[in-house]
């Protein structure tokens, strides 16, 4: 017992959080990856590693029942946080105080351990309760876990919410259809929801993909909650009529860029310049004055731009008629560069806040999952901007 | 026996070293991996519906077995703890085990992540071991042997690294794939939210993770008699001198991981296949030309 209390102690020091950016949640997680980096607490990458749920902002019924699967199949020891939207520095500093004091807390962690092992576990333990969307949406929220939910698809059986336990069928699941694949072979057909919990990943998004192996056999997009109008505030302030200047908006552009970044760096497996681009983001969010931030922004930039790895990692990657990822990649830099060499531009903004890209399923078709996961990282879409 | 504890408590003290230092250069504390023990120890399992436990447990142990076993040939001073004939050749045996250790562990979840990480392990090992394979056998062909303490004998007047710089590069790059690490460590992306590893946790994570380590550092050892002439160096005595090797090669292959992205084998197959196999075959022919 005093061994297990001692090591609950330990590990609490070290707690692995999972971020979730719900609706309206954008500013609540800016603000919580920020006071997890200065604690130097390692993110958790998959959100089943994590130990500590972090919920920013206010999800709707499906998210939250896409959340809640997530966190019933977290092993204990485990904690969850809600950041609200308008969540301060101090109030985030307190709750996450909270949830390392709930993990270090033994009484409290058994009392979890035993209500779980009270009720018998399934995967899909808490579904009846839910209320289901006829079109199959809510019951199969492809988050990080139980991924091989996607199998209760059939092809031609598209089940929804509805429990219909196949008699025959291993755990009462239908077995995956077969279908031709693009090398010619008959392959599985695996139905699998990719998001909406997942990292590096936009907020909300889901899509509903057909999976041969690691390949992308058909896709669809769906998004959970309407655009986030966080990134476009100055723009929509100017429009209202309140003073903004060109400066004000060229910080939040420019952190919107490096944020963009901080994922495709993060999904390319470059977790080093990730985390680079992310502390210039906080720095710029904090308001860093301009001459702090322009010698390690160019020193961030020379990185990214030398590495040749990356380059032919991402060429090629999602080619729309703008370019492919690489050109997407350099557009971000030049852009965030410029941004920040204007951060003491003073006159009145006027103008459109920059648009964002929109993904369409068909450029996600026929590559694999590694493929999909960059192109959707290079472009880094929001459904329709919520504009004031 | 007393060579078998050595060997243990190299890999457990190299291995917590590469996990401090890599948490170091992640920007977390130093002591995140202890934390990280303690939290797995206490920590439940994951439960995912029809796993294949069986399979699984075997995917796990085998992945910190193999490890130790491809470790028993590495001369730690002046002798390993089983002086093998055919030492090189169970050291690439013992390391390709990983792949059934990968894979099993990948399909036994049942989970679809998991699975896409153990297809990209196959992918890797496709891309890799060719080129692995024939940078061990230039050494061989250096040394007339298979032996590591032979290999480690034939490299007294000059080092291996010395006239086999491509073979010790191509070491080096398939090190990295043997040990799914940092650019080649696609079979458990953060993409695929973990890959192999993402229905882990508790006592299975932590073996599994341990197991990686082991596997980085028995890497980053082999290289040491392969290619850094062993023991061999002034001053110290030669199990320090291994020890010194072995960690610059560990730190260099934990830094790695902060620098470059990681590599997708769609892309690096080409690149191996038209690229590294070629520059394999020219150095053996270069090396053969030389013992002729």
């Amino acid at each position: 017992m005093v061994v297990t209390e001692w090591l609950l102690k330990r590990a609490a020091d070290h707690p692995r959080p999972f971020v979730v950016s719900a609706e309206h949640g954008t500013r609540a997680r800016l603000l919580g990856e920020a006071e997890i980096a200065r604690r130097r607490w390692r993110p958790a990458e998959p959100a089943s590693e994590a130990d500590l749920l972090v919920i920013c902002g206010t999800p709707g019924e499906e998210f939250e029942a896409a959340i809640r699967t997530v966190w019933d199949d977290l092993p204990g020891p485990r904690a969850r946080v809600d950041l609200p939207s308008d969540a301060t520095p101090p109030s985030i500093g307190q709750a996450l105080n909270r949830a390392v004091a709930h993990l270090a807390d033994k009484d409290a962690q058994w009392r979890d351990a035993a209500a779980r092992a009270g009720k018998p576990w399934s995967p899909d333990a808490d579904r009846n309760s839910d209320s289901h969307t006829p079109d199959g949406g809510s019951s199969h929220h492809g988050h990080d876990s139980h991924a091989s939910h996607g199998q209760e698809h059939d092809d031609d059986g598209h089940e929804g919410g509805h429990h219909e336990h196949h008699m025959g069928n291993p755990g009462g699941l239908p077995m995956a259809g077969r279908g031709p694949d693009r090398d010619g072979l008959s392959l599985d057909r695996l139905h699998v929801s990719i998001g909406p919990i997942l990292s590096d990943w936009p907020r909300g998004l889901v899509v509903e993909s057909v999976l041969q192996g690691d390949v992308i056999q058909d896709a669809a997009v769906r998004w959970l909650g309407s655009g986030e109008s966080f990134w476009a505030e100055p723009w929509n302030k100017a429009a209202a009529g309140h003073p903004v200047t060109r400066a004000e908006a060229g910080r939040r552009q420019a952190a919107a860029y490096l944020d963009s970044l901080g994922r495709l760096l993060s999904v390319s497996g470059w977790s080093g310049a990730a985390r680079r681009a992310r502390a210039l983001r906080d720095r710029l969010l904090a308001d860093a004055p301009r001459a702090e931030l322009a010698a390690p922004y160019r020193s961030f930039e020379r990185q990214v731009r030398r590495s040749r790895t990356l380059r032919w990692m991402l060429r090629d990657v999602g080619s729309i008629e703008d370019g492919d990822a690489v050109s997407r990649l350099d557009g971000w830099l030049t852009r965030t560069r410029a941004a920040i060499d204007a951060l003491e531009d003073e006159t009145p903004l006027d103008g459109a806040p920059p648009v964002r890209h929109t993904l369409h399923p068909g450029l996600l078709v026929g590559g694999e999952l590694a493929t999909a996961r960059l192109i959707i990282a290079s472009l880094d879409p929001e459904p329709a901007v919520a504009h004031a | 026996m007393l060579e078998g504890a050595v060997l243990l408590l190299a890999l457990v003290g190299l291995g917590l070293s590469a996990a401090c230092l890599d948490a170091r250069l992640g920007g977390a504390q130093v002591g995140a991996p202890f934390g990280e023990v303690a939290r797995l120890l206490v920590q439940q399992r994951r439960r995912t519906l029809l796993r294949d436990t069986l399979l699984l447990r075997i995917g796990v142990i085998s992945l910190i077995v193999a490890p130790v076993l491809a470790g028993i040939v590495i001369p730690l001073g002046d002798a390993p703890v089983a002086d093998l004939a055919v030492g090189i050749v169970w050291f690439n045996a013992m390391e390709v085990c990983v792949w059934g250790s990968l894979w099993l562990t990948g399909w036994a979840v049942n989970s679809v992540y998991p699975l896409a990480g153990a297809y990209r392990l196959v992918a890797q090992g496709l891309a890799y071991e060719l080129p692995h394979m024939f940078a061990l056998i230039t050494v061989a062909l250096g040394a007339g042997s298979l032996r590591m303490g032979d290999a480690v004998q034939a490299q007294q007047g000059l080092w291996f690294v010395v006239w086999m710089p491509i073979a010790f590069l191509i070491y080096l790059v398939s090190a990295l794939a043997m040990a799914f690490w940092g650019p080649m460590s696609q079979p458990v992306g953060t993409d695929l939210a973990g890959g192999v590893r993402a229905e882990l946790s508790g006592p299975d994570r932590l073996l599994f993770q341990a197991g990686r380590y082991a596997l980085l550092v028995v890497a980053a050892a082999a290289a040491v008699p392969l290619f850094l002439g062993g023991g061999a160096g002034p001053v110290l005595p030669s199990w320090l001198w291994v020890l010194v090797k072995t960690a610059a090669v560990l730190g260099l292959l934990v830094w790695v991981r902060h620098r470059v992205p990681a590599i997708r084998m769609d892309r690096f197959t080409q690149a191996s296949w038209l690229v590294l196999i070629p520059l394999s075959l020219v150095q053996l022919l270069v090396v053969g030309i030389v013992v002729l």
